[in-house]
């Protein structure tokens, strides 16, 4: 029996303790159920100290027989998942309300998702992989279908789980034709036996079908339809919650898979990223401006953004990945946000999910206005925002890997982006209210998660350094 | 330091109106006029620190200034001035204040954020002009459409938003060809984005694309012809101030850029592009005088008139000459002003009679004499009468490029014929404006308040100052043109291109420098 070096994975044991301090809080009826939310902030908060503080001691290493690697790279990506975490409970506390019977497993599903990330993110073996991505899975198909009254929350649940088990069934499929071919599935020995090993259809197959697997999960075009339903239908925190970790999670796994086990078939996969990556940024943007739903214009948003992410995996470098890894992370905080400035948004009626509904929004609620634009402007990539810093990190390496010419498509696709972004602010600012909506007073936690945001995201669009350097020793 | 606080001066502005909005009108226009004679009165100190006799970038540290940024990307905050961003400093600082007292009275709806927008947009053009690395141009590049995007789309005309988002997707999609071309540049520069160390590498590899890349966001900026479409829109639409500063600053990022970037980075290319930049230019001098003469709105008469006094810019860069450039680096100048001062005045009277037509108007001149007497100088300004700025910068533009200039000599031709249609479209407008009949629903416009003629004054004085004196404004650009023109001549030497015309060049290069001495004492002389 080996020896557990327990103390690699407390990020991981943090999570797990504080999943059932909420199970056993969630039985105290008397008890406000708000309570359950602060400990997933207080338990992610703590997971995210520990991960933070582990990788700039660079406390790193393998686990359970190599299956597990603890390295810079799974731990920036801890980072990545526990802020989308906290920042998905700050606006959930208030998006619940007080109904009493529901809160508990909402936050139990939250953290059990957030852990399967993070087995994506260290697995070190394509089955803990697997395991991982079940595990996050299964939690967010409950999660999208959470309001049962709502058709359209069922809808997205069940939209979610056929085609989420569908591209399970690829991506499972894929490790199947993988181990017959090389006869492993850690990820390292994968590496060193196509050293040996001449390419075989077996494996070239495989390869496609993880492919694929993972195109569903991180919604690339054409493995993307299942994207805008869900987040439409889903309770607008989930949709949130759906656009950031499990996107961040299904890369961090697509890029240790592709760049640690498969670097040796990159004229193979090279090729179908760059091409999924240049139909998924144009497919997403052309298609967003279409959108008159902005819960619907940010799912071909984030659609689009995927795309931009794939060039960094494109272009299959250090410097590809560290700049994959920080535009994830803005990402991850800038669509949270722009979600929960939608939640703000939230008349007495209900939520306001037309663009038109916005009109004049920007006079009448000018701190909403405010958080909004400053997301929107930062999904667009104008600087000084964090969103502006990203896009040129990636472009930054795929124009020193070569690939100047999807650099362009990426960066015309930034020109295109601009608009419905903008379209959106115009409404706000430019045009005169149509009806005369009621607005709730602002609910303080939500705000205080904006305010986090906003303050990252002009942060580190001002100071880009502070987040450039730790990645880059990350990923060394 | 100074420089820096130049910079974002106007930044801390914006954060004290943001924090002080709740006091009041008044104070916000207090704030913004204070912050922005402020940064007027301290770039004033550029001036004064500058060092006419340096070649390049000035090297004090009041003027210069380099900070480690993102270390690990070759990203550095680094500003500089030469003698040609120097003016343009000023021009921006100076026309600013002057933007706020004209929107003193105008803005109805949200006037913080109308200040806010003006302040935050100075900072950004303040930054494109300083910038001497190339991440932070272009940020600065970029960030400064997000102000002028709401200056036009919130207080903007009928059509403003559809004038607003035209006006952000034509940069945007040349700024997103020109952020490849830097990164292509930064490979080639040490993994660096710093400007100072890139004009001492190169040549550089694929330089004709990068030259491109370059170009075409530049020349949307100018506009050049055919890439002209975005701006009678923007202009018609925009609020007063917006044009002025759209006019007078914006638009000069573009030429900016070119002599900037293009002509010292990319000799060769910018050599060879002119076979095609100069048939553009002209183009643009000839199409932007007719369509402006037939223009019934005063507005986008004088955003015609842009197009081709920019076209003007534009081929006085591409002579490649001392004189041309000269003369394009003060037409910038004298652009800014004149046009800047047209569109106050166009303001001025749509504040009265809330028409922009010139078929409303005539007669004029019997109720607002003062307005006329301003209204003639500006437009005669504006055509080049000698003794006025306009004059200057277009004699030496043409004189550059008739001399000096590697292409055919009847560009110059045809583009001289645009004074002389500017002469027709300023003078016919300002003719049915001001003479004929006063319609009687004009009888009761009143002539200019004390506000408007201190607004408009400054400008008359400088029209007139570099009409007279130009030399207070060439000397000190005249070491960073020649810097230029050196960069620019070591392709020239190589027969790269159409040698016969360097040929003749050659021959003739004894003279040139001989004319251009006359051309010195001729404004000299004139002065006398």
């Amino acid at each position: 029996m080996p020896t557990i070096n327990w103390s690699l994975l407390m990020p991981e044991l943090v999570i797990v303790s504080t999943l059932f301090i909420v199970l056993i809080f969630d039985m105290i009826d008397s008890l406000s159920k708000k309570v359950l939310g602060w400990i997933t902030i207080v338990g992610a908060a703590i997971a995210l100290w520990v991960s933070i503080n582990m990788l700039l001691v660079g406390e790193v290493g393998t686990e359970f027989s190599g299956m597990f690697e603890i390295d810079g790279y799974s731990l920036f990506f801890n980072i990545i998942f526990l802020i989308s975490t906290i920042l998905v409970t700050l606006i959930s506390l208030s998006y619940l309300g007080t109904d009493h019977k529901k809160q508990g497993p909402y936050y139990i599903l939250i953290l059990l998702a957030t852990l399967g990330m993070m087995l994506m993110a260290a697995g070190n073996e394509l089955i803990i992989v697997f395991l991982g991505l079940e595990l996050m899975s299964l939690s967010l198909y409950v999660l999208a279908g959470y309001f049962r009254e709502s058709p359209a929350s069922s809808e997205a649940g069940m939209k979610y789980l056929l085609l989420g088990a569908f591209a399970s069934a690829f991506f499972l499929y894929g490790i199947a034709l993988i181990y017959g071919a090389v006869g492993t599935t850690s990820i390292p020995d994968i590496a060193t036996k196509l050293n040996e090993n001449s390419l075989s259809p077996l494996l070239l197959s495989g390869m496609f079908l993880l492919i694929v697997g993972f195109g569903f999960k991180v919604a690339i075009v054409p493995f993307h339809q299942w994207a805008p339903d869900v987040y439409e239908g889903a309770p607008t925190t989930i949709a949130a919650f759906i656009s950031a970790g499990p996107k961040a999670a299904g890369f961090a796994a697509f890029m240790r898979i592709f760049l640690d086990a498969l670097p040796d078939l990159e004229p193979q996969w090279n090729g179908i990223i760059i091409l999924l990556a240049m139909i998924t940024m144009t497919g997403g943007n052309i298609i967003a401006i279409a959108q008159t739903n902005i819960k619907r214009m940010l799912a071909y948003s984030s659609i689009a953004h995927a795309g931009y992410i794939l060039i960094g995996l494109a272009a299959a470098s250090n410097d590809g990945k560290a700049s994959a890894m920080f535009y994830l992370l803005i990402y991850c905080v800038m669509n949270i946000a722009a979600f929960g400035a939608v939640i703000l948004a939230k008349n007495a009626d209900g939520e306001s999910l037309l663009i038109s509904d916005y009109a004049g929004l920007g006079f009448r609620k000018p701190l909403l206005g405010l958080f909004l634009t400053l997301m929107l402007l930062s999904l667009a990539g104008f600087p000084p925002t964090a969103g502006f810093v990203g896009k040129f990190y990636i472009f930054k390496s795929a124009v020193q890997a070569g690939y100047v010419w999807l650099v362009i498509i990426g960066a015309i696709n930034t020109a295109i982006s601009a608009f419905y972004y903008l379209r959106v602010v115009v409404k706000m600012y430019m045009n005169e209210p149509e009806e005369e909506l009621e607005f709730n007073p602002y609910p303080s936690t939500l705000v205080l998660g904006l305010v986090v945001a906003s303050i990252g995201v002009l942060l580190i669009g001002i100071l880009p350094a502070l987040l450039v350097s730790p990645i880059q020793n990350a990923v060394m | 330091m100074l420089l820096s606080l130049v910079i974002f001066l106007p930044l801390l502005g914006v954060i004290a109106i943001a924090l002080l909005r709740g006091m009041g009108a008044s104070t916000v226009k207090g704030i913004a006029l204070i912050i922005s004679l402020l940064t007027f009165l301290i770039s004033i100190g550029l001036y004064y620190g500058f060092d006419a006799d340096i070649e390049g970038f000035q090297t004090t540290d009041l003027l210069r200034q380099k900070l480690n940024w993102v270390t690990d990307l070759g990203i550095s905050y680094h500003v500089g001035i030469d003698g040609i961003s120097l003016w343009l400093i000023l021009l921006t600082t100076f026309l600013t204040p002057i933007c706020v007292i004209a929107a003193w009275n105008s803005i109805e709806k949200g006037l913080s954020g109308f200040m806010m927008s003006l302040l935050a947009l100075e900072t950004g053009m303040l930054g494109v002009f300083c910038s001497l690395d190339l991440f932070l141009f272009f940020v600065f590049w970029e960030s400064m459409l997000i102000p002028m995007y709401f200056l036009i789309g919130i207080w903007g005309g009928e059509r403003r938003i559809y004038a607003t988002i035209k006006f952000v997707l034509y940069t945007m999609a040349g700024s997103a060809l020109m952020l490849v071309g830097i990164l292509a540049l930064y490979f080639q520069n040490d993994n660096s984005f710093d400007f100072v160390a890139l004009t001492q590498s190169g040549p550089f590899e694929h330089s004709h694309l990068l030259f491109l890349a370059f170009f075409i966001a530049f020349a949307i900026k100018v506009p050049l012809f055919p890439f002209h479409t975005w701006l009678p829109d923007a202009h018609v639409e925009a609020p007063t101030v917006g044009s002025v500063i759209l006019a007078g600053v914006l638009l000069k990022m573009g030429t900016y850029g070119i002599v900037r970037f293009c002509l010292p980075l990319f000799p060769e290319a910018a050599a060879n592009a002119t076979s095609w930049i100069i048939p553009l230019a002209v183009i643009g001098i000839i199409y932007g005088a007719l369509v402006a003469m037939v223009q019934p709105d005063l507005k986008k008469l004088v955003a015609y008139s842009s197009v081709s006094h920019l076209g003007f810019v534009v081929l006085g860069l591409f002579s490649q000459s001392h004189a041309g450039i000269q003369g394009s680096v003060l037409q910038m100048i004298n652009h800014g002003l004149s046009t800047g001062a047209l569109f106050l005045l166009v303001g001025m009277i749509y504040e009265r009679r809330h028409s922009r037509m010139i078929v409303d108007f005539g007669g004029l001149a019997k109720r607002m004499p003062v307005f006329a007497t301003f209204f003639l100088i500006v437009t005669l300004s504006s055509i080049g009468l000698p003794g006025l700025n306009g004059f200057v910068g277009e004699f030496m533009i043409l004189l550059g490029s008739f001399v000096k200039g590697a292409f055919s000599k009847w560009y110059v031709v045809f583009a001289t014929t645009g004074v002389i249609l500017a002469a027709v479209y300023m003078l016919w407008m300002f003719q049915r404006v001001m003479f004929g009949k006063l319609d009687s629903t004009n009888e009761s416009l009143r002539d200019l308040n004390p506000r408007e003629i201190v607004l408009l004054l400054p400008i008359l004085v400088l029209i007139v100052w570099i009409g007279v004196y130009p030399s207070s404004f060439l000397n000190p650009m005249k070491m960073s043109v020649n810097e230029v023109v050196r960069k620019v001549d070591t392709t020239q030497n190589t027969p790269a291109v159409g040698q016969l015309k360097f040929n003749e060049n050659s021959i003739e290069s004894g003279q040139i420098i001989e004319s251009e001495n006359i051309f010195m004492t001729n404004e000299e002389a004139q002065i006398k």
